[in-house]
């Protein structure tokens, strides 16, 4: 019977990345190009060999554009996932389907945005309009009372997980102080050498409470890109392979975008539980098989859940998981060993994977010893995905 | 991005003291007198020389808001009283300038005070660039925002004497949108700012309408009677697209809630608390609070609903207020 | 307008606030209040200069928010409070036609200095015009 499970069938050869700054100083297209480019050249792939591309809805940089640029010829796979930064792990899951069922050999994902010096998505301003398509209609139980930002949508959250579990304030800098610490000591990060303190993050000034601006992401622009291929042709690249042992999207009961407040309890991320179940179910593992995770940090309340919902401690517990630094630098599971998006950069997600990738080669900045399994999350809050990258 | 070579060659400059201006007048009553006139202010201390005398001063002082403007040029840009220095002390936002950051915006003006000053005081002030940032992009554009500290002396035989200091920082910077002049003749007007309506579909339409009718209805399956919110067009448990509404008592509690401080987008008022409320019903709302003070906000406290007109009448929308449990 | 009662310092707690304050914006008091504070800079009085600038008419200068300003907590704080400080951040403009309400409350007392520290904020309709902190003496 032919293997159907995408496990250890693809593998990420090639990573790519422009610097992360506040303002590119150059287009989108060319950071996509820049960091493309810099992906297939680190695979030593040749850019004519690219069969499919994987990215955001959310980007604006069309696949046709970078195939045209690259001068691919017989691209036969394209596919971009919705939903902001819930998308982050979601495009290497769609490469490694599709070079599993051979449709198409050798797939780029890619992320390049702006988002700092063109567009913010936290102004709280948005151009929603009248005409009575879902969104539109959706997000007008929020915009007239002037709920208009992720920090605040996510504050919701974390207040009633605050509330049921007894988290604190201080728990959330303490996820914010741990991956500032890494970035610290990251050059690539934008906040390298720049640590904080708890108490820096206590004095920092309230966005939505309970969330204060430590606790709240960068903007950023920047681009990552990546090259996935099959296992077999991963071990004649120069790169030593990070195999894709599994991946998974999620949606549950009572989904939304940003705004599942109407579920009886709103205090897990029942989203990222579909996600861990199917990961772990597709590779055999479980949470004792990871030395190091990527646990998307837009905001800091939302990695406590996540850390629950993949077992790292049980429901509620999470808060002394953090505050016994498991998470931090030396810990049982250190997360975000690159910064994270709160102290490296905000390129939705894909800088995290890249981190994974980077931790499997044994090339990070904060190369934790003997890794053998890296978890991934994606976007909290939102329809979201997963990934668990190791070594073959 | 590395920094351009250019700005080593600004950043050199930071500390720099630059030299005196001087203020064209003295310290006199009739501008003292204009300037409380124009701002409203009736304070006697700068006006009236028999209470003056009274105080410690023993006469009229200048309002302390007052210092920087005796030391200004006047009409004549760049037309510095007798005395003054032939520095520039704006030169670094000058070769900004030169380097393609046309734009400037004052961020802060931090005055503070050694002394009152006196009628017949002659003043001056010296000028130390304090400090260039990193360079930034707000919403207005990229750029950087400079700092200088201007220090103020009163001129005196025995030792001149500090009387006051301005820290004043701009953002000097390249526009994210050029901006457009104005069309001649177009009518002025200050921009009013609305609330964002609602999307309203035809699956939503009655909860608006009742809004409007101050009446807070929750959208019902006639087939097995679960109440649905927010509304949708099919029943989440049996798939019936048959419904009704019921008005809900609008009684209920805080089941969840935020306060919003940044950033501040007009028209809101900040800090603006939202709360996620569970009606006594069952179903679950986002909506505004009213009544509430910061940090006196609890979970499960009972609120009950109330409607309020927004935009001259444009716009209602169920908030919710505390009541007793 | 001042009260000609000072506010004395046993009086004065913490969260105290201030009386609202209304300014009405228009095109006299900004060009009037530029001239007053010897700031000729024509986007202060002349439109067509402003709106050269890509603003919609003259806009307030800075001395005259600072001006403004110390009206607002003079007039709550009376002719003996003496001020060490003034210190404002500037956010929307004011352009003629609005109006800027000013709030401000009392958040920090210290006895031995009998300081009285006042956050201050000037609202229009587009928003914050101006933030900031006062500091003053009060017998």
């Amino acid at each position: 019977m032919t293997d159907m499970s995408l496990s250890g069938r693809a593998a990420i050869v090639g990573l790519g990345a422009t610097e992360f700054s506040k303002n590119s100083g150059r287009t989108e297209l060319r950071l996509a190009m820049e960091s493309t480019l810099a992906a297939l050249a680190d695979a030593g792939i040749d850019p004519s060999e690219v069969e499919g591309f994987s990215s955001y809805t959310m980007d604006k940089v069309p696949d046709y554009e970078i195939a045209r640029l690259l001068g691919c010829k017989n691209v036969k796979f394209f596919s971009q996932i919705p939903h902001g930064g819930g998308a982050a792990c979601a495009p290497v899951v769609h490469a490694a389907m599709a070079v599993a069922t051979g449709l198409a050999k050798v797939v780029v994902v890619f992320r390049a945005m702006n988002e700092r010096s063109w567009y913010r998505f936290g102004t709280g301003t948005y151009g929603f309009g009248s005409t009575p398509i879902f969104e539109n209609v959706n997000y007008g139980w929020y915009m007239p009372y002037g709920f208009h930002t992720p920090a605040a949508w996510v504050g919701m959250f974390a207040q009633r997980y605050m509330h049921e579990y007894g988290a604190t304030s201080e728990d959330f800098g303490r996820v914010s102080v741990a991956v500032r610490d890494f970035a610290a000591t990251n050059p690539a990060a934008f906040f390298y050498g720049k640590p904080i303190t708890l108490e820096e993050h206590q004095a920092s000034k309230w966005i939505a409470e309970p969330l204060r601006l430590l606790d709240c992401c960068q903007e950023s622009d920047g681009a990552v890109a990546m090259v996935i291929t099959s296992v077999e042709r991963a071990r004649d690249l120069k790169q030593k392979p990070v195999i894709i042992k599994a991946g998974s999207q999620g949606i549950t009961e009572g989904q939304q975008s940003m705004t599942s407040y109407y579920r009886d309890d709103i205090s897990g991320l029942p989203e990222m539980g579909v996600v861990a179940k199917e990961l772990y179910a597709q590779s055999g593992l479980g949470p004792e098989a990871f030395q190091t995770a990527v646990i998307y940090d837009h905001f800091t309340p939302f990695v406590l859940p996540q850390l629950e919902e993949f077992g790292f401690c049980k429901r509620g517990e999470a808060r002394d998981f953090i505050r016994a630094g498991e998470h931090a630098r030396g810990g049982k599971l250190p997360i975000n060993t690159h910064g994270g998006q709160l102290g490296e950069a905000y390129i939705h997600g894909m800088n995290g994977v890249a981190e994974a990738v980077r931790q499997v080669r044994g090339t990070a900045a904060n190369q934790v010893a003997d890794v053998e399994n890296v978890l991934v999350t994606a976007g909290t809050g939102v329809p979201t995905s997963g990934l668990i990258l190791g070594v073959a | 991005m590395a920094e351009q070579e250019w700005m080593s060659e600004v950043r050199a400059k930071v500390g720099r003291e630059y030299g005196r201006v001087y203020a064209w007048d003295e310290v006199n009553a009739p501008m003292i007198r204009q300037w409380c006139e124009v701002m409203g202010v009736d304070n006697p201390l700068y006006l009236d020389a028999d209470h003056a005398a009274t105080t410690e001063f023993g006469g009229i002082v200048a309002p302390p808001a007052m210092l920087q403007a005796w030391c200004l040029e006047g009409l004549h840009m760049n037309n510095y009283a007798p005395g003054s220095t032939d520095e520039n002390p704006y030169e670094v936002l000058k070769t900004l300038e030169a380097h393609g950051y046309p734009s400037v915006v004052a961020v802060n003006s931090d005055l503070s005070f050694e002394r009152y000053v006196k009628l017949g005081e002659k003043l001056y002030y010296t000028t130390r660039l304090d400090a260039v940032g990193e360079e930034k992009t707000t919403a207005l554009g990229t750029g950087y925002f400079v700092t200088l500290i201007m220090s103020f002396f009163s001129q005196k035989p025995e030792g001149d004497e500090k009387v006051g200091q301005l820290l004043f920082r701009v953002f000097k910077f390249r526009p994210a949108n050029v901006p457009k002049p104005v069309e001649k003749g177009a009518a002025p007007a200050v921009p009013k700012f609305k609330r964002p309506k609602p999307g309203i579909s035809d699956d939503t339409r009655f909860f608006w309408e009742g809004v409007d009718a101050g009446k807070l209805l929750i959208q019902r399956c006639t087939c097995c009677g679960t109440l649905r919110h927010p509304p949708a067009p099919v029943c989440i448990k049996c798939h019936s697209f048959d419904w009704d509404t019921v008005e809900a008592s609008g009684k209920g509690q805080l089941y969840s809630f935020v306060v919003m401080h940044y950033p501040e987008v007009p028209p809101f008022e900040h800090p603006n608390p939202i709360g996620l409320i569970e009606l006594d019903e069952g179903v679950r709302l986002i909506a505004g609070l009213v009544g509430v003070k910061r940090g006196e906000i609890r979970i499960g406290q009972r609120v009950q609903v109330e409607f309020q007109s927004f935009d001259d009448g444009e716009l209602t929308l169920p908030m919710f207020r505390p009541v007793a449990a | 307008m001042t009260s000609k009662n000072s506010k004395r310092f046993d009086d004065v707690r913490p969260g105290e606030a201030l009386p609202e304050l209304a300014i009405p914006i228009t095109t006299t008091l900004i060009a009037s209040a530029a001239i007053a504070t010897r700031d000729y800079f024509p986007g202060h009085h002349d439109m067509e200069a402003a709106q050269q600038l890509g603003s919609p008419h003259v806009f307030m200068n800075i001395l005259t928010t600072s001006g403004l300003s110390q009206r607002f907590v003079e007039g709550w704080a009376g002719p003996a409070a003496r001020f060490k400080d003034l210190k404002i951040k500037l956010g929307a403009p004011n352009y003629p036609g609005d109006t800027m309400t000013f709030s401000g409350e009392v958040v920090r007392t210290d006895a031995a200095s009998r300081e009285v520290e006042i956050a201050l904020k000037g609202k229009n309709s587009m928003g914050s015009h101006v933030t900031g902190t006062a500091t003053l003496v009060l017998p």
